[in-house]
């Protein structure tokens, strides 16, 4: 029994030598497989959730997120919903959209982007819609967060 | 009391002839030189000369860690010269990319922030719950993505344990640095409460992460954004995190180590040093103190710079699950009773086989895993004198 443990031991040993070696020798491959076979994300509190929609303006087009409520277990009652206007070098002077995201033909709320001096002006037409979260020029064009509450 | 030993017993043991330390680092030689180069020596002659130099740097160090039978001041040079050249490394990568060490609001809204092993404990709940990673990186590709920190994580985990953080973190070097600089500590005595720490610093990070769906550490507590990257004081609330974090730094990174001789961030403070300690258990190796060569001096105890060796734990024979197998403990040992050791084995005999065994896998990844981080910073420095500038 000592016997076995002792050569296990030693085997054992040797094979964290071995892990050393293919944890870089094989970082991409075992990085790639972690990810599918976890089907892992970021999570939609910092990737802004799905794209669900966008308005094609002709040179320039709005992307509509899918609104973020998600918690732990079940949701939250704040959240927010991330609008994109890209690409940045059509973008005209001013933007104004319409938004609806919960899908029932109404406005929920209106945004107008002054791209030149970097302020928007939001209209809520919707209850749950409460204020600008934060306002962004990236390099592919300006990103919106808008903070939403669920209204019962 | 205090019993009779014989004197140099643990260097005459693992001491080596300068020959046979050779012969044992050979192996070392030809893996690091795969491992650094991946099979292509650089051609560039200012590439070659900083390949050149850390590929000797570290071959030397792991030759005098064979040849004169001490394991912690070889590592501590390796380790702290990681430290600091990582941080030269990532700032001119920072300043490179985006002018600048603080993180624009940009950089977070498009997922852009390198990630990094101290988030992986708050990842955890929310991952299993949710399927997703609470953090704005990449999950593949890119600068230090999601899964290629955790593939590294899993290895070191399953090869060193909390080995990680005495031959693996590239933030460790910094307080280990710090501790070494005083001959004497100035303060002697931490209660050994102050160990529980980590574990409440652990459980409130992992809780509130798990609430808010947010890294709670890295936003309010994470020293090391003193000396990587920091979100722009743009509000209140991130001026109150930064002074927060900036004090952190200053106070367990800096003032206490060198006060205390202890690496007191990482022992007393940093949650997934916590957490790895629980990886020590699912590890081939430990750390091993023989009944029968110990005098009781004490000299671990005082020695340890993570206070995981105890009175309680000499009598037990093994440090506590905290012990990050620096070697400082066998180093001050004068009757070699502690020593690195394969689980399953007896606890005397073949200490020099264990000890290079787990030698082998320590500088292995030490050397791997920093190679590519030392050469850049070397480069930087050496971009610094000649140009003026590390971009
Ligand atoms: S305790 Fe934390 S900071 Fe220290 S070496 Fe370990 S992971 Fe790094
Ligand atoms: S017990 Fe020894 S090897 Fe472990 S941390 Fe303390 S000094 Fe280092």
């Amino acid at each position: 029994m000592k016997r076995a443990l002792k050569i296990a031991g030693y085997t054992w040993a040797v094979a964290c030598i071995v892990v050393v070696l293919a944890t870089f020798v094989g970082n991409n491959y075992f990085s790639a497989k972690l990810a599918s076979s976890t089907g892992i994300t970021i999570s939609p509190w910092f990737s802004g959730g799905e794209i669900v929609g966008s308005i094609d303006h002709a040179t320039y087009k709005t992307v509509i997120h899918r609104p973020v409520f998600d918690g732990l277990i079940g949701e939250r009652k704040e959240g927010f919903i991330q609008i994109e206007w890209q690409p940045v070098t059509a973008l005209p002077l001013v933007i104004e959209d319409g938004i609806d995201f919960t899908g029932d033909g109404k406005e929920d709320f209106a945004f107008r982007l002054d791209t030149a001096a970097g302020r928007g002006t939001l209209t809520p037409r919707n209850p749950s819609v409460i204020a600008i979260q934060t306002l962004v020029k990236v390099n592919q064009g300006w990103v919106a967060r808008i903070q939403l509450r669920k209204v019962s | 009391m205090m019993k009779e030993h014989p004197p140099h017993a643990k260097t005459i043991e693992v001491r080596q002839s300068p020959g046979k330390s050779f012969l044992f680092a050979l192996p070392m030689m030809l893996l690091t030189l795969m491992m650094m180069s991946g099979g292509k020596i650089p051609a560039d002659p200012q590439r070659l000369f900083v390949f050149t130099v850390t590929y000797l740097f570290f071959n030397l160090l792991f030759f005098l860690m064979i040849h004169t039978g001490k394991t912690d001041r070889y590592r501590a040079t390796a380790f702290i010269t990681y430290a600091i050249l990582f941080i030269v490394s990532f700032i001119s990568h920072m300043f490179e990319a985006r002018g600048s060490m603080s993180l624009s609001q940009e950089k977070i809204l498009l997922c852009e922030v390198p990630f990094c092993h101290l988030v992986i404990p708050m990842t955890l709940i929310p991952a299993a719950f949710t399927k997703t990673i609470i953090f704005p990186g990449t999950i593949t590709g890119g600068y230090a993505s999601i899964a290629s920190m955790f593939t590294i994580w899993i290895g070191a985990s399953l090869s060193l344990g909390r080995g990680w953080c005495s031959w693996g973190c590239f933030f460790g070097g910094l307080d280990d640095a710090f501790s070494r600089i005083l001959k004497k500590p100035v303060f002697r005595n931490i209660n050994p409460r102050w160990t529980y720490l980590p574990w409440a610093v652990l459980l409130a990070v992992v809780l509130s992460a798990a609430a808010f769906l947010s890294p709670t550490y890295c936003t309010w507590l994470c020293p090391f954004k003193t000396v990587t990257e920091f979100e722009a004081v743009t509000s209140f609330k991130i001026l109150v995190q930064t002074i927060l974090f900036a004090s952190l730094f200053i106070a367990l990174v800096i003032v206490l180590p060198l006060l205390t001789k202890r690496r007191t961030q990482c022992s007393l403070f940093c949650p997934f040093g916590a957490m790895q300690g629980l990886t020590n258990r699912i590890n081939a190796f430990d750390v091993r103190i023989d009944p029968d060569r110990c005098i009781n001096c004490k000299r671990c105890v005082t020695a340890c710079p993570t206070l995981s060796v105890t009175e309680e734990s000499v009598r037990a024979g093994c440090p506590l699950i905290s012990c990050m197998k620096c070697g400082t403990c066998m180093d001050v040992c004068p009757s070699g009773a502690v020593a690195f050791h394969v689980r399953g084995t007896p606890v005397a005999g073949n200490r020099n086989i264990k000890r290079m065994l787990f030698l082998y896998a320590a500088f292995l990844f030490l050397a791997i895993f920093s190679g590519g981080t030392i050469q850049d910073g070397l480069s930087r420095i050496i971009r610094l004198i000649t140009t003026g500038s590390m971009i």
